[in-house]
């Protein structure tokens, strides 16, 4: 197996990596941090951070920082987020591709919501929403599922037991429906910025295949609450 | 260096373990461990607050493993080596850890700051008088040089070629833009650099650090700490891995067939 080696200067000051290969395991040596991209935290002066964050500064000063990865960038459009819908969108590793679509999705559900704007009448015009990046996030908080279905084998049956999920379950749940959904039920003609951007609109509206998919979820695990006792963890 | 008396009996009470130096310090570390438990309930009988000064941890490392086994004078395993910090980190973490502070500074070290220290190229001025800094940068097999210049409009040329044609993908041309953006001199400055191997991705992300090691010298240090702590002024370290013999690929297996 290969021999993981570390970056950095002096490998005696780090710590020693182990002779065999993890099955998982990085280039960078464990000490390393995370980058933190955003601007607006390096203007704040010394005197308005929090306790916590004023000894991640500490800590960040001494210990050496990962390079960015090439999806981020300080600029106002990178949002990671929509980088991970991207990602998950993305098939063959042709990003060029995906990231189009997303851009052209983001654009159509833009000119709609316009045509909207221009139609309504003067006192609801301000109740519609414009920016397809918060149409996006709320439609994908709205999707979210709150428990989950989990396989538990107790004495040879396999039983459905509702679970609470973690955070990025949730949104790595939302994503998948979402582009199955675009993929399958779609007209032969159809393409797919068009297909998601009705999608998007119809969950901000909490309306929808994919609401009624997270319902019925919903609904199992309400059924299934007797099993509830069976998780342990 | 012998280890028992006359009669054949061992001097150390743990010599039968194998490793009676590293368990009489594991021993010695839980008995520490237990002294701060019965101070802090102490404290807590005699209604006392307890006293919760934090030691600065980002400062000071644990000893390696290697300086722990010279220490000790014996080899040790890895997974001794990550119980013994385990129960170093618990003793700190406690709110008494402070009563034992002589203790853990034995097993403890500085790490100085300033040995990131990087030295900063003063910039330097061509024919015309305009000021300019060089930097070099590279990503997987792309090496690149990026010549910086003041007083520019934003023009950036890679190989000869305008980035508009040599990048012709957004991604790769937002990374190019990143340091400037970042330190929110996008129109200041001119570029030109040069760059080979690697693929498109590659070449951008090399362009990149050079961009943001030549902007350094235009810079005060506060912001090339803010750089830092971006991750635009280190050097990428992943490559591809190799293939292994008896997997189709780096890490994919060939087709399990049951018979």
């Amino acid at each position: 197996m290969a021999a993981p080696s570390a970056a950095g200067l002096g490998r005696r000051l780090r710590a020693w990596l182990p002779r065999l290969t993890q099955v998982r395991w990085s280039r960078y040596n464990p000490s390393f941090l995370e980058p933190e991209v955003n601007k607006e935290l390096y203007q704040k002066p010394w005197e308005e951070l929090s306790e916590e964050e004023k000894e991640k500064m500490e800590l960040k000063a001494v210990r050496p920082i990962k390079a960015a990865p090439p999806n981020v960038s300080s600029s106002v459009f990178s949002d990671p987020v929509i980088s991970k819908f991207t990602n998950m969108m993305m098939k063959n590793g042709n990003k060029v591709l995906a990231r189009s679509l997303m851009a052209q999705t983001l654009e159509a559900i833009k000119r709609k919501q316009l045509e909207k704007y221009h139609k309504a009448p003067e006192d609801q015009k301000e109740a519609i929403e414009c920016n397809p990046y918060i149409i996006f996030h709320q439609a994908l908080k709205n999707c979210q599922p709150i428990i989950g279905l989990s396989n538990i084998t107790k004495g040879g049956k396999t039983y459905q037991v509702p679970v609470p999920l973690k955070d990025n379950r949730k949104r790595f749940l939302a994503m998948k429906w979402l582009i199955t959904e675009c993929r399958e039920n779609k007209n032969r003609r159809m393409l797919m910025p068009e297909k998601l951007s009705q999608e998007l609109l119809q969950a901000f509206n909490n309306e929808g295949p994919i609401i009624k998919k997270k319902h019925v979820l919903h609904k199992m695990a309400e059924a299934n609450r007797a099993y509830a006792h069976f998780r342990w963890w | 260096e012998i280890q028992w008396g006359e009669d054949g009996r061992p001097f150390h009470f743990l010599f039968y373990t194998g490793k009676q130096s590293y368990y009489s310090l594991m021993h010695e570390t839980y008995e520490k461990v237990l002294n701060v438990q019965k101070h802090q309930d102490q404290l807590t009988d005699q209604d006392q607050p307890s006293q919760k000064e934090k030691k600065n941890l980002a400062g000071s490392r644990w000893l390696t493993k290697i300086e722990l086994e010279e220490m000790l004078l014996e080899k040790l395993s890895d997974n001794d080596y990550l119980r013994f910090i385990q129960l170093l980190q618990k003793l700190v973490t406690l709110p008494c850890g402070d009563i034992e502070e002589k203790y853990i500074q034995k097993f403890s070290k500085e790490v100085p700051a300033q040995l990131q220290k990087v030295v900063i190229e003063p910039l330097k001025y061509n024919e015309q008088g305009v000021a300019f800094s060089t930097g070099e940068g590279m990503r997987k097999t792309a090496r690149a040089t990026a010549v910086v210049y003041d007083n520019g409009t934003g023009k950036v040329t890679v190989n000869g070629i305008d980035i508009v044609h040599y990048f012709p993908v957004l991604q790769d041309r937002e990374q190019l833009l990143f340091p400037f953006q970042f330190l929110d001199r996008v129109g200041k400055h001119d570029m030109v650099c040069t760059v080979s191997g690697g693929g498109r991705s590659a070449q951008a992300g090399a362009i990149r650090l050079a961009s943001a090691k030549a902007l350094r010298s235009f810079v005060t240090e506060k912001e090339v700490e803010f750089m830092r702590q971006a991750g635009l002024l280190t050097v990428d370290p992943r490559v591809k891995e190799r293939k292994k013999p008896g997997q189709e690929g780096a890490r994919r297996k060939f087709t399990w067939k049951k018979r």
